[in-house]
């Protein structure tokens, strides 16, 4: 079903107030747009449809976008999904990721930005495979990420990392080869703004590359782009 | 609470126990002692006894009951405050954007949508804002702090240079004040982003609610149990009347009308310096300044 010129997004919101004025605003974006008001009507169109991204709210009646997403998922469904959180809690945002969401955005948020998320997940979507968002275990060279139990090891040595240093590393990991921006990884690791927090970003991300023993100049992991953000090495795989 | 309670009810028999024990295992002469009473005089006394049994429980019951009205008042008289004053502050936004859509809707020029356009983009922005802060102070509540040992001289030198720097602080008398002897500063054991965090709300309150030519002061000593940091300024100060209010998330006071904030500020940094438990306090005078104190216990 993928005769469409344009990708096809299933946007899932019961808000109709958001629906309303998000969809055509992403159809002025170049994307040809569905709506579902719910989890149950959300799984019928994924499986009719088939479309190329869910944009998934969380809070919905009926079945919720987290119970939509772990059936997806459980069928084996790998349909990239954009999961919309509501509640901006660090716990909520860990288990965005966790359930297999491909990223997520927090309410209220800069339509911009989630064409921005839309496109470089879809730059990212392996065709029918799960996302590295949904694997557990991440390398990288000889860089090894667990994400279940919360460690990294380097040449088979466990790193010491602080919980919010790990979220980071976490984050650009299932991003690689992506420029993500301070902004982006100040809302993965705080949740919310923070003063003067792209300067705190760039703290951790120098904790970081001095625990990974990565050179600036040099990198081997983790790319500064001069006044935007940072991008991870682009040879990143799943675990088993 | 309710330990020494338990300790003030068992305190009698403890010491009867240890008496008791103490004629019985020692050497002490331990007589036997005859009580004799005729039956009238043993009603009176036993009377006399369940009297003041029942008197102490229905008054300790009491004293509890209006214990709890006085807090589940209290919390109630905080919510009605909080959603007056949320109230408030939605209602201005809300009615600039609903005035915004007017125009926009009646206007053709394209300068004219611009313009209301940006009044709207503003008013959302205050409104994100808002809701922002308000998730910030429920998360700060429950969020595990990342603890590390935290070199508050250092901490104190970045908010004082981000002060000094700050585009709104143009001609303020910036001061740091961190000892170094007969020792520097001691390192703490908590949240470093937090406790910045509190620090910067601090500091930015003392900009905001001071003049060119005022001064403002940062200083921190250790008193042997507390580190103790001060931020003062020599700004508009708090009337007494709002003085109390302060604490009351939301509250603005009157001097804080067309200073743009969300009235969280304190708040936040009170849930912060609690976390680590700590104290927090203020002292103001109107027209002459407002200090700020936090005491951080040491050795945590």
């Amino acid at each position: 079903m993928k005769d469409y010129p344009n990708p096809l997004i299933l946007l899932v919101d019961d808000e109709e107030a958001i629906t309303a004025n998000l969809a055509p605003f992403l159809e002025r974006s170049g994307f040809v747009v569905h709506i579902a008001t719910n989890g149950e009507d959300a799984l019928d169109k994924i499986h009719s449809m088939q479309p190329d991204l869910v944009v998934l709210d969380v809070l919905m009646p009926k079945v919720d976008g987290r119970q939509a997403l772990r059936i997806l998922r459980k069928e084996n469904n790998w349909t990239p999904v954009i999961l919309l959180t509501q509640v901006g809690e660090s716990a909520e945002r860990a288990m965005a990721l966790e359930e297999g969401a491909d990223d997520y955005l927090n309410k209220p948020f800069d339509p911009h930005e989630l064409v921005a998320r839309i496109r470089s997940v879809l730059r990212r979507s392996r065709q029918g495979q799960p996302p590295l968002s949904a694997a557990w275990r991440l390398t990288c060279g000889s860089l090894i990420i667990d994400r279940r139990a919360r460690r990294a090891s380097l040449e088979g040595v466990e790193l010491f990392l602080t919980p919010k240093a790990l979220q980071l590393l976490e984050y650009l990991m299932t991003h690689p080869d992506e420029m993500v921006s301070r902004e982006r990884l100040l809302d993965v690791v705080w949740g919310w703004d923070y003063p003067v927090g792209t300067r705190a970003v760039d703290t951790r991300i120098a904790e970081l590359r001095h625990t990974l023993g990565d050179d600036a100049s040099n990198p081997r992991f983790i790319e500064t782009i001069p006044g935007q953000g940072y991008r991870f090495s682009k040879d990143v795989s799943s675990l088993p | 609470m309710r330990m020494r309670r338990w300790f003030v009810i068992l305190l009698p028999s403890m010491i009867g126990l240890a008496l008791s024990l103490l004629f019985n295992l020692t050497d002490l002469k331990n007589p036997i002692i005859y009580l004799r009473a005729d039956l009238g005089t043993l009603m009176f006394l036993s009377g006399l006894l369940i009297s003041s049994a029942l008197g102490l429980i229905i008054f300790i019951n009491q004293r509890f009951r209006s214990m709890e009205e006085t807090t589940a008042e209290g919390a109630a008289q905080d919510r009605r405050r909080f959603i007056q004053l949320l109230d408030h502050e939605l209602k201005n936004p809300l009615t600039a954007i609903l005035a915004g859509i007017a125009n926009l809707s009646s206007s053709e020029g394209e300068t004219r949508k611009g313009s209301s356009l940006d009044s709207i983009r503003t008013q959302v922005q205050r409104l994100s804002r808002l809701v922002s802060d308000l998730r910030k102070l429920s998360d700060l509540e429950i969020r595990p702090l990342e603890y590390s040992q935290v070199n508050l001289s250092e901490v104190l030198r970045e908010i004082f240079e981000l002060g000094r720097s700050s585009q709104t602080a143009s001609d303020r008398q910036f001061n740091l004040l961190l000892p170094q002897a007969p020792w520097p500063l001691p390192e703490v054991h908590g949240d470093r982003d937090l406790l910045f965090l509190a620090f910067h709300n601090l500091m930015d309150n003392a900009i905001k609610y001071s003049q060119p030519g005022d001064a403002i002061e940062l200083r921190a000593r250790e008193d042997g149990n507390n580190l103790v940091i001060e931020v003062a300024d020599t700004g508009v100060g708090i009337p007494e009347d709002e003085i109390e209010l302060v604490w009351t998330e939301l509250f603005r006071g009157k001097a804080a009308r067309g200073v743009p904030g969300s009235g969280l500020g304190l708040s936040l940094a009170r849930a912060i310096v609690k976390r680590h438990n700590g104290e927090i306090s203020i002292r103001s005078r109107s027209g002459q300044g407002t200090v700020v104190t936090m005491q951080l216990p040491l050795g945590l």
